[in-house]
């Protein structure tokens, strides 16, 4: 019987964050239609669009009206603070990326006339009331990308 | 159109299998030809698959013709892959339905499966938030059960509900899953017990959420004049709705009030020709207790916002007003996504025939309905059943 080689493979077990795994989308205009938004948000201002021919204000951001199909749309600011219309506190159970932040709070937030999901930051769950006022902030990744979350306002 | 019956099932066991995907796919598909007289894989036409998310849990897409090679099955009609998260194993019996209905198929399988246990969980969890609008909610961490937390935190406020109110919809569904052998918790709990198990995100605890599973199933479907070739007990669909109103956090209806929910029942009772009185099983998608709660009222079996009062009387329990979950519920049997719908199903067939065991057997059921939602609760997908022709 002949001998079956036995060769052991070196696999490679650290790797960048893949783009499969990367919760934040590529914001720039090579990427997106929508790029003014992320633009607006790193001058700190929140904002989405809305219809110029049947004034429908639209969230998320888009390209084309689903009301009336018009592709005239505007950016229209929706302020920078929102009042905690729910809120909670992941404490098990967190996706991957997430999991050094437990435990973290989400709310959704009123705001500009939407109702927004978002982290908010700086506060526990016993912090937190239905009702409050929330303020605007920005975070920002290691590449510049940027993205919008609240923080109870003072 | 045609009347359209299902003539057997067969499932595996739910839980945390030491079993691959492919495996849950055979010891399914064994169990599922072995429940029906004359039918060969060869004869089956039409092949519908729920599976709600392989390419991220098993690396693998293109699954129904993996699933219809591992089955013998050689689609000559119809073969597709069926997702709706959640719902996805509803929407597989919806188009085998609906394939069989318009004079296309014959003979049809609807087929769910779902293998969750990661090596990382954390990976898993990753999974489940892309089902929301990834950039835009998921971005926040904003999963199942934050999103059901919120929704219990409002329905709370507004109506008064309590946790303990939704910890005994729990209770309940251990109940009947204790006397299921497929189940994946056959353990009975108490109320004490949910409110000291971990909190995952307040107001819910960990047995306020259903499990991640691992499991299969799939039923065979036939023209109903053609079901008694197949077996001497087949039960019938008779009618069905479904509904969807919007997708992310800002464009739902109402985050306590699931207006396409009730939209999907009007749709249901009129095309069964029947009132929520005619239903004496209720198999209800309780991916959290605050579900079910909201469920009784959506259906009308109390009123808004008296879902916590409806439990806590004892209501939805065999010999109640309705019979919510005799099965265990997602609570107590798992939640394989793409598989859940299929189980409910078989489930209800095994109702109709006698065959499950006393305790959590609805004697003399006639009409059953089972429900599914997905999302944000933004979808919903109701079948009603009968044992005869209506």
């Amino acid at each position: 019987m002949s001998e079956v080689k036995d060769e052991k493979m070196k696999r490679q077990e650290t790797i960048k964050l893949p783009y499969m795994l990367d919760f934040y989308p590529l914001e720039d205009e090579k990427n997106t239609r929508i790029s003014s938004f992320f633009k607006n948000l790193k001058q700190g201002r929140l904002t989405t669009t809305k219809c110029k021919r049947c004034g429908k204000l639209l969230w998320p951001p888009r390209i084309v009206c689903p009301g009336c199909l018009s592709n005239e749309l505007e950016w229209i600011d929706l302020g920078s603070e929102g009042e905690l219309h729910a809120f909670t506190e992941m404490r098990l159970g967190a996706p991957l990326g997430f999991v050094e932040d437990l435990p973290f709070c989400i709310g959704i937030v009123k705001i500009g006339g939407l109702y927004l999901s978002t982290r908010i930051d700086d506060a526990t769950y016993q912090d937190l009331r239905i009702g409050m006022k929330v303020q605007l902030k920005m975070i920002r990744l290691d590449d510049g990308r940027v993205f919008y979350r609240f923080t109870p306002s003072s | 159109m045609r009347e359209v019956a299902i003539v057997g099932g067969g499932a595996t066991k739910a839980g945390k299998r030491e079993a691959t995907w492919r495996d849950l796919v055979q010891e399914a598909g064994k169990q599922m030809f072995e429940s029906v007289d004359n039918i060969s894989p060869n004869d089956i036409e039409g092949l519908l698959v729920g599976a709600a998310q392989p390419e991220r849990f098993v690396f693998q897409a293109h699954v129904a013709p993996m699933i219809a090679e591992y089955l013998g099955i050689i689609p000559k009609k119809v073969i597709a892959r069926t997702e709706l998260m959640c719902g996805s194993g509803q929407a597989a019996i919806r188009y085998a339905w609906a394939c069989i209905a318009s004079g296309m198929v014959d003979l049809a399988v609807a087929f769910g499966v779902e293998k969750m246990f990661m090596p990382d969980m954390a990976e898993a969890q990753t999974n489940m938030t892309c089902v929301l609008d990834r950039e835009w909610d998921g971005i926040n961490g904003l999963s199942a059960p934050p999103f059901f937390a919120m929704t219990a935190q409002r329905h709370m406020l507004k109506y008064g509900t309590t946790k303990e109110q939704m910890a005994r919809v729990s209770v309940k569904n251990h109940h009947y899953s204790s006397m299921n052998p497929l189940a994946q918790f056959q353990k009975e709990i108490t109320v004490e017990h949910v409110l000291k198990s971990p909190i995952v995100a307040p107001p819910l605890n960990l047995f306020d959420c259903s499990g991640i599973t691992d499991g299969a199933a799939g039923i065979v479907l036939a023209p109903a004049e053609d079901a008694k070739k197949y077996t001497d007990t087949p039960m019938y669909i008779i009618g069905g709705g479904q509904a969807n109103v919007g997708n992310a956090i800002n464009n739902l209806a109402s985050v306590t009030e699931w207006v396409p929910l009730k939209m999907a029942v009007d749709e249901t009772l009129r095309t069964a020709k029947i009132t929520i009185d005619d239903i004496d099983i209720a198999e209800l998608h309780d991916c959290f207790t605050i579900s079910e709660i909201m469920e009784y009222e959506a259906f009308g079996w109390c009123k808004k916002g008296e879902g916590g009062e409806f439990i806590e009387d004892g209501e939805p329990y065999i010999g109640g007003r309705v019979a919510v979950n005799p099965r265990g519920g997602l609570l107590g049997c798992g939640h394989p996504l793409g598989a859940t719908a299929i189980l409910q199903t078989i489930d209800i067939l095994q109702q109709v025939r006698g065959e499950v065991p006393k305790g959590r057997l609805v004697d003399g059921a006639e009409v059953a309905v089972a429900h599914n939602l997905s999302g944000a609760a933004n979808v919903h997908s109701i079948i009603a059943y009968s044992r005869s022709l209506r």
